[in-house]
């Protein structure tokens, strides 16, 4: 059958999904990150989906598409710094345990 | 006679003779370390300016030859206006006021040099000269004042610098209430005084007492005969005699003359100022002031009142004066007395010889109570008669110059007071026998007490020095057992100048006694009856009161202090009650004091019952009230109402709190939860 | 086409899965290196060629390498595998997903709200985007946002050595 655009967005809502699942579930701090790199991904694929299905001439998607990778790599830049750094305190990257700003 | 004449540019600046003595006050009172050497200075500078300006006032009114009118000189200005009235004062120079106000400052200069010798060794120093300062400033203020509000300003200003001076050592009791005694009974005379004003400006509508238009009030006394007044009288009679009962109080006319010998508390230069040559004069210059008022009306009883007030209080206190031990007090008497004179004799009708034994009594009274200052600091503040005597050898000068003065105050030929007591009898004996015999009884007795004078204190043995109970010994000179008495001396020159000076005028100024009547532009000049019978009369009785006085004190004079007045033992009883001053002080005490006390323990009552009962009632209903609004408002529902919220809040954030778990993860959670809700709410609907 | 659309489904899907519910890190993150090669594929198979590149240059150049050195920084010194725990316990966490998955599958099922919101004729795909094209696009139309990202990148970088960097000062 024809590949169609909604094929595109039920793939890209999955893996969207196990992001989400992943973020939400794993005690890992990194994992967590993984998780929302996962996300970002599929939220970029939606995208140049669209692009390549209703607006393949204007490149306006793809402009974004190189937009959203470079905020994401930023992102998980950050991320893993705060990472480090909070490994450094508390010596392990169990997000249960990190629980000091309780109020 | 519409040329400018001198005086009309005298009057303006007659303000400058009491404006010396003010501004002097002024200084003393606002230098900040007291210095003697220029309080002096500053006072008696001042009164010596004064003096020259009143004596330049006083010369321009002789003017020369005859005048048939009387010089007068009116200045009026507008004090201040308020809508279409306007409040004027004003200053004239005439006659009355140029002879006052020249006897003023003159007296009072040579007054003001002995008082630097009598209180010399006072520390309040300063603050005598200053309130000096300020009492001739008032007193000269008063004497050229041509308004009635103005007069009356300066007339409560001298009452208020009599208290002040009365009551200079304010720390003894006795001249604390001496001075308040002073001060009080004056002021019942002045409600009269003031209802005076209020009725004059009524029926005239104005205070001005002459004005250059003719509407002064004065002026104005014609129109006044033709209104009513109260009790009979017309309105002219009715505000002269409101008036008169202010004089009444000032110059100590009975029965309001209970102020006068308690003033003696004062130092003596103030009792020689005030109270004998100035302030008390004020009622009787006043008098005279507004004699227009007084004759309008000829059938009125108040000219008669006047008369009869007068010989009353002469003979009155002349009898009280017989029997006194203090020296002053024997001076305040018979100042008391010789008001009487004068005021009997502006009742009898005839103001130049009231207003002349005013000028000269000055002269002598002053005199006598300079010379008792002398006295009383030659023997070291000794006041009572009986404990001096023999002082003519010690203080010469003094002795001299008081003996003139009693010669004068007897009315001994020729010197002043013979001229002046002359007139006023005479003027009396024209009104009234009665009177004029009962005012002849009166100038024997005041011849008699003032030889007695004389002899106990100037004759015989010195006996300041005795012990209290009789011994018989003669004391030691300067060695005194217990008190430490040592000799009597004569006093600096700067107290006896001024005595002397004076002593020269109670001689020479009787002499112009036919003049003043000229000078006042009296109309009198007829032809007088009876005047060699009143004369004779006036000499005879005199000397015998010089004689009687010499058989009884001069022959034998007391040994010792305590030795037992002669008088006393002849007239025994009545000696008592005359030294007691007829008990007019207990009088009043039992009657007037007590209503006053008993009205104002009622209202005293009254206050605390009534008044405190219903504020207490208040204050009771308003703490009830506030007890209630307390207990069920406040604490039931307003505390327990906020209360109950606050708990609610706080349980409420405690459940919230829980949602902030520190983990980041389960935030995440929720929003992820969130956005799910939401977007099958979307997909939803 | 089908065939490469299903297999680079399956090799992302699979990757995606296995990222997040292996139990040691270093898995994960190879897993996680897969998912992106099927990412990239599918943008080769959606002629975003020049797209693909880029992803594969960052997502696998960059990001998993940091996240390699990161993984390899906190590691604990006595082994790193913690009891497995795979979507344990948090019940709700999968409920949520399952929610939103469905709400998704949902809209896509009802395909009339979504073609309201889209253009309703097919794209011309004859047009090929070249690189220049990209490039000219970003820096004529869109060279704002490119400043911007430039400051955004570099505040990035300082901020994330400004964090990771103060304990070793503070070691000394």
């Amino acid at each position: 059958m024809n590949v169609s655009l909604e094929h595109y967005l039920m793939l890209t809502a999955f893996v969207f999904a196990i992001g989400l699942c992943g973020a939400l579930s794993r005690k890992n701090a990194i994992i967590v990150l993984m998780g929302i790199e996962i996300m970002f991904n599929a939220g970029i694929l939606n995208f140049v989906a669209f692009w390549h299905y209703k607006y393949f001439v204007s490149l306006t998607a793809q402009v974004f598409a190189i937009f959203a990778i470079s905020i994401a790599a930023a992102e998980s830049a950050v991320g893993l710094a705060l990472v480090i750094a909070v490994y450094r305190h508390y010596r392990s990257v169990d997000l249960d345990e990190m629980r000091s700003l309780k109020g | 006679m519409s040329e400018a004449r001198y005086i009309d540019e005298l009057v303006r600046q007659q303000w400058l003779i009491p404006f010396f003595p003010l501004v002097a006050a002024a200084i003393q009172s606002l230098l900040k370390r007291p210095s003697r050497k220029l309080s002096a200075t500053l006072t008696i500078g001042a009164m010596g300016l004064s003096c020259i300006f009143a004596l330049r006032a006083f010369f321009a009114t002789l003017g020369g030859g005859e005048h048939t009118e009387v010089q007068r000189a009116i200045w009026n200005f507008t004090w201040f206006k308020f809508g279409n009235t306007s409040l004027d004062l004003g200053l004239i120079l005439d006659p009355l006021t140029a002879g006052m106000a020249a006897m003023v400052s003159f007296v009072g200069f040579w007054i003001f040099v002995n008082a630097t010798g009598y209180m010399d060794e006072d520390e309040n120093f300063t603050r005598f000269f200053c309130f000096l300062s300020l009492f001739a400033a008032s007193m000269l203020g008063l004497v050229i004042s041509n308004n009635l509000l103005l007069l009356f300003m300066c007339w409560e200003l001298v009452g208020l610098c009599s208290y002040l001076l009365i009551g200079f050592w304010y720390f003894k009791p006795s001249a604390a209430a001496a001075m308040k005694k002073a001060f009080i009974t004056t002021r019942i005379g002045d409600v009269g005084f003031f209802l005076g004003i209020l009725m004059l400006y009524w029926k005239t509508g104005t205070l001005n007492l002459y004005a250059t238009d003719g509407t002064g009030a004065l002026q104005q006394a014609g129109s006044l005969v033709h209104l009513a007044g109260w009790w009979g009288l017309s309105a002219a009679s009715t505000i002269a005699f409101l008036l008169f009962i202010g004089a009444m109080g000032k110059s100590a006319q009975f029965p309001l003359h209970v102020w006068l010998p308690d003033a003696m508390e004062g130092p003596t230069p103030v009792s020689a100022l005030i109270h004998a040559a100035t302030m008390v004069a004020a009622g009787v210059f006043m008098v005279g002031r507004m004699y227009p008022l007084f004759i309008a009306e000829p059938g009125a009883w108040v000219m008669d009142f006047v008369m009869w007030i007068g010989c009353f209080t002469a003979v009155f206190s002349a009898t009280i004066a017989v029997a006194q031990f203090d020296i002053k007090r024997v001076l305040a008497y018979s100042t008391c007395s010789q008001l009487g004179f004068m005021v009997m004799a502006l009742g009898a009708g005839n103001l130049a010889a009231g207003q002349f034994h005013l000028l000269t009594h000055a002269f002598f009274k002053a005199l006598l109570f300079l010379g008792s200052g002398c006295v009383i600091i030659g023997t070291h503040h000794e006041q009572d008669m009986r404990k001096m005597g023999g002082l003519r050898k010690y203080m010469p000068i003094t002795f001299v110059c008081y003996v003139i003065g009693t010669l004068a105050l007897a009315g001994v030929p020729p010197f002043a007071g013979f001229f002046s007591k002359d007139e006023v009898l005479l003027a009396t004996f024209q009104r009234n026998r009665l009177a004029w015999g009962l005012a002849t009884f009166a100038a024997f007795l005041t011849a008699f007490y003032m030889t007695r004078q004389i002899f106990m204190v100037f004759f015989g043995r010195w006996r300041g020095g005795d012990k209290e109970h009789a011994h018989g010994h003669e004391a030691h000179e300067d060695h005194g057992h217990g008190h430490g008495h040592h000799e009597p001396h004569e006093v600096s020159w700067n107290m006896w100048l001024p005595i002397a000076v004076l002593s020269l005028f109670a001689i020479g100024f009787g002499f112009f006694s036919h003049k003043f009547g000229n000078y006042l532009g009296a109309q009198e000049g007829e032809a007088v009856a009876g005047k060699p019978i009143v004369m004779g009369l006036s000499i005879a009785v005199g000397l015998l009161g010089i004689f009687l006085g010499w058989l009884v004190y001069g022959r034998k004079t007391m040994e010792h202090a305590s030795d037992p007045d002669p008088l006393a033992v002849n007239l025994g009883g009545l000696f008592t009650v005359l030294n007691r001053k007829w008990y007019i002080d207990e009088f009043y005490e039992a009657t007037v004091f007590r209503f006053t006390a008993a009205c104002a323990m009622f209202f005293r009552l009254f206050d605390k019952l009534v008044v405190d009962g219903i504020l207490h009632v208040i204050v009771f209903l308003a703490l009830v009230i506030s007890q209630i609004f307390r207990g069920v408002g406040d604490e039931f529902f307003i505390n327990g109402g906020f209360d109950a919220s606050c708990e609610s809040v706080r349980l409420g954030g405690k459940v919230l709190a829980k949602l902030q778990s520190g983990r980041v993860q389960n935030y995440f959670r929720v929003l992820s939860l969130g956005a799910a809700i939401l977007l099958l709410i979307y997909f939803f609907t | 086409m089908e065939i490469a659309f299903w297999i680079l489904s399956a090799i992302t899907v699979m990757g995606a899965i296995m990222a997040i519910s292996l139990r040691n890190v270093m898995h994960c993150l190879l897993s996680l290196i897969l998912f992106f090669f099927g990412i990239a594929g599918h943008y080769f198979l959606l002629h975003a060629e020049f797209l693909g590149a880029v992803q594969i240059l960052i997502y696998i150049g960059a990001v998993a390498v940091l996240i390699a050195l990161a993984t390899m920084l906190t590691r604990h010194i006595t082994g790193e595998e913690g009891p497995r725990e795979v979507l344990g316990g948090k019940w709700w966490a999968g409920m949520g997903t399952a929610a939103i998955i469905a709400g998704l599958l949902w809209a896509i099922i009802r395909k009339d709200a979504l073609a309201r919101l889209l253009p309703t004729e097919a794209a011309n795909i004859s047009y090929t985007a070249l690189v220049g094209d990209i490039g000219r696009a970003l820096v004529a139309d869109w060279v704002v946002p490119l400043e911007a990202m430039a400051v955004l990148l570099t505040a990035a970088l300082i901020g994330a050595v400004v964090i990771a960097l103060e304990e070793v000062i503070r070691k000394r």
